[in-house]
């Protein structure tokens, strides 16, 4: 994974430099999903991975696929990728892609599993406190785990904050252990 | 024993009060790959160097390598269980051991736990096993002397408090038995002893605490031991846990002393290590660093003054010095003390004392080669006395080496030529010396004075070790309170020479050897 990061850095960077100067960001932000579902459907991997699928041939292959959604710069990036061995990175290349263009926009995901369904009052209150600690618009994206049992977990990139009821247990698990 | 129950409900609840029920704020990665005691983490955005790291299963890690989209960390202990995709999170904290007086008499692993099956060790420090070592400033000159018992080494090689001595030598020299003679020799010192086994079979480990239980030495004495089949990640850590337990004695103004059995075999772990980290190798397949593993680990032994002392202590303890002194040891392969490593720690250390295979064949045990072995501080930490009586020794043995690899060609000897070949062999009878039987200050006094008084010279070579243990025991019965004096003080002046002088005249006259 973490040599799949390195590997898609540079081609990241590139989209986001061409896309930021030619102020199409959000389109390239749609592509870039919908050609990363398409690189990582089963299937289209497996078709990919085979010797006979020469490089160009791969290249063709994956735009028809596409069914006519990319425009002139999405092709010449699949023949680019195709041609460098590289058409796997593609959803690589995507998160690193947000990740950047969340950075520019000043803006970050956090991922809020919990419990219980939250209601929009609670909502708002934790994207509040995350954008305390964290100085930036936080994207919020919910979900619900039930066995945390209660509370919730919040994942921002690397930083968990776990406030959940099973990982309390599990902290207290281990005190008492030791 | 017979539990009390109340007493266990009252220590839950008083475990579930003190219990933080705060959301827990952490940094997490995601395990790539684990191989060979390696995990490569992804993620882990906020890693320290040298950070404990918490796998799911409960064991935990050390980041060493921390790259751009991963973090390489080596387990410590068991890595069945963790697998790719676990989460693996940060604690926060640089490894630490536990430390303190509670330790000694135990036998713990490389992270401080107990593996002598005589329950938990219930120590309340924790020390940092890296540690900066004290700088010049804190610092003390070595000036008191740190006795192993071993007349050769005693007289020709002496150690002060503070210093760092190298034993090194091939294989079955007898290493070992110098390093545990001078455990063995600290009883009633108030020298703390630690003995860190680095990738030794666990049978020699038990054998050398067996000993040291015999010879009342293990309840001043921690043993520190990463067997050979432990990981060498353990192996590599065990000389700085060890480390870290000596310097708490020496930060509280006490003395210490520690060994490293070996140190060939901590690089050999630390190579590995560092080869699965995809590290490059240099020399010998050794990393860049294998200088530093061991220059770092050898600085944290030294003496400290006393205004470092009341600092470390917060003003408890005023007026005292610490020292922890070292022992390293090194294997060489065929007596190539050339090699990477054995350079390495010669010149890192302030001295060495060279073993000899062939002397070792000889019967000449332990078998300390005179020209080679050096001390760099150590006359100046020597007592008078055995300062006074010890050089003539190592002069008469330097001589003797010289002149006896000469003399196997000549048939005719002048008179002088005799006479010091025959002194020389004789001093050489003088050093042998049986294992686990250090002598006191008085009982070499009386040994080197013997032989530089010439009280020797008309005795049989092979009836010169009778000769010494007669006289040693004759000193012992008749002059106990003299010999005595002279352990307490180390002194020396024309009254101490004449009274020793008549004492062996007396002896001998006696002829009872």
């Amino acid at each position: 994974m973490s040599e799949l990061t390195t590997a898609a850095r540079p081609y990241a960077r590139a989209i986001f430099e061409m896309a930021d100067g030619a102020g199409n960001l959000t389109e390239w932000s749609d592509s870039l999903d919908f050609m990363s579902v398409v690189a990582s459907n089963g299937a289209v991997k497996e078709l990919l991975s085979t010797p006979a699928m020469a490089k160009h041939s791969g290249a063709d292959a994956f735009i028809k696929l596409c069914g006519g959604k990319l425009g002139d710069a999405e092709k010449n990036l699949v023949n680019l990728l195709s041609e460098n061995d590289r058409l796997s990175l593609l959803p690589e290349i995507r998160v690193l892609f947000k990740a950047q263009k969340d950075e520019s926009e000043g803006s970050v995901e956090a991922l809020v599993s919990s419990a219980k369904k939250l209601t929009k009052a609670e909502e708002d209150e934790i994207s509040k406190a995350l954008k305390k600690r964290l100085g930036r618009d936080v994207k919020l994206k919910v979900s619900v785990d039930e066995s945390l049992l209660g509370g919730a977990i919040i994942r921002a990139g690397d930083l968990v904050i776990d406030g959940s009821l099973k990982g309390r247990l599990s902290k207290l698990t281990s005190t008492m252990v030791n | 024993m017979q539990l009390n129950p109340t007493e266990i409900s009252d220590l839950i609840k008083k475990q579930i009060e003190g219990f933080d029920t705060e959301a827990e704020a952490r940094t997490e990665g995601t395990i790539v790959s684990v191989m060979d005691g390696i995990a490569r983490i992804h993620g882990l955005s906020e890693v320290m160097s040298g950070e404990m790291i918490e796998f799911s299963n409960g064991a935990f890690g050390l980041a060493l390598n921390l790259e751009r989209d991963s973090v390489g960390a080596v387990v410590l202990g068991d890595f069945k269980g963790i697998k790719e995709g676990d989460t693996a999170k940060c604690t926060g904290r640089i490894l630490d051991v536990p430390v303190g007086p509670e330790l000694l008499g135990r036998v713990v692993d490389a992270l401080g736990a107990p593996i002598d099956g005589k329950g938990p060790v219930s120590t309340t420090e924790m020390g940092p096993i890296e540690r900066q070592a004290p700088g010049v400033i804190e610092r003390k000159s070595v000036d008191e002397p740190m006795e192993t018992g071993i007349k050769a080494l005693d007289a020709m090689v002496p150690v002060g408090r503070g210093q760092r001595e190298l034993i090194i030598g091939d294989r079955q020299t007898g290493k070992t038995a110098v390093a545990i003679d001078a455990i063995i020799n600290q009883k009633g010192k108030d020298v703390k002893c630690i003995y860190v086994a680095v990738g030794q079979k666990a049978s020699s480990v038990a054998g050398i605490v067996r000993k040291l239980e015999e010879f009342g030495a293990m309840e001043y004495t921690i043993v520190v031991a990463a067997n050979a089949s432990d990981p060498a990640s353990m192996q590599y850590l065990a000389p700085y846990a060890g480390t870290a337990m000596g310097e708490y004695f020496r930060d509280r103004g006490e003395n210490a002393l520690i060994i490293y059995d070996d140190l060939t075999k901590q690089a050999w772990a630390y190579r590995q290590v560092s080869l699965l980290l995809r590290r490059p190798p240099g020399r010998e397949a050794y990393p860049g660093d294998i200088f530093f593993l061991h220059s770092r680990l050898l600085e944290r032994s030294s003496r400290v003054n006393a205004e470092f002392v009341e600092r470390m202590t917060n003003g408890k303890v005023k007026g005292k010095t610490g020292s922890l002194t070292a022992y390293p040891i090194i294997e060489t392969q065929e007596g190539d003390v050339s090699a990477f490593v054995p350079t390495n720690v010669i010149s890192i250390t302030d001295g060495q004392i060279f073993l000899d295979t062939d002397l070792f064949n000889s019967g000449n045990r332990p078998a300390i080669d005179a020209g080679l072995s050096v001390s760099r501080v150590g006359g100046a930490a020597q007592t008078k006395i055995i300062k006074k009586l010890g050089g003539g020794v190592r002069l008469d043995l330097a001589q003797y080496r010289e002149l006896a690899a000469f003399s196997q060609f000549a048939s005719d000897l002048d008179e002088g030529t005799r006479k010091q070949l025959e002194r020389g062999a004789r001093v050489t009878a003088l050093m042998t010396q049986a294992q686990y039987s250090p002598l006191k200050t008085g009982e070499l006094a009386f040994s080197l004075f013997a032989a530089n008084e010439g009280f020797l010279d008309d005795v049989d070579v092979d009836k010169v070790s009778d000769f010494e243990s007669a006289m040693l025991s004759y000193v012992r019965t008749e002059k106990t309170d003299f010999l005595n004096s002279i352990n307490d003080n180390g002194d020396y002046n024309d009254d101490i020479a004449a009274e020793m002088k008549s004492t062996l005249e007396d002896f001998k006259s006696k002829g009872s050897w």
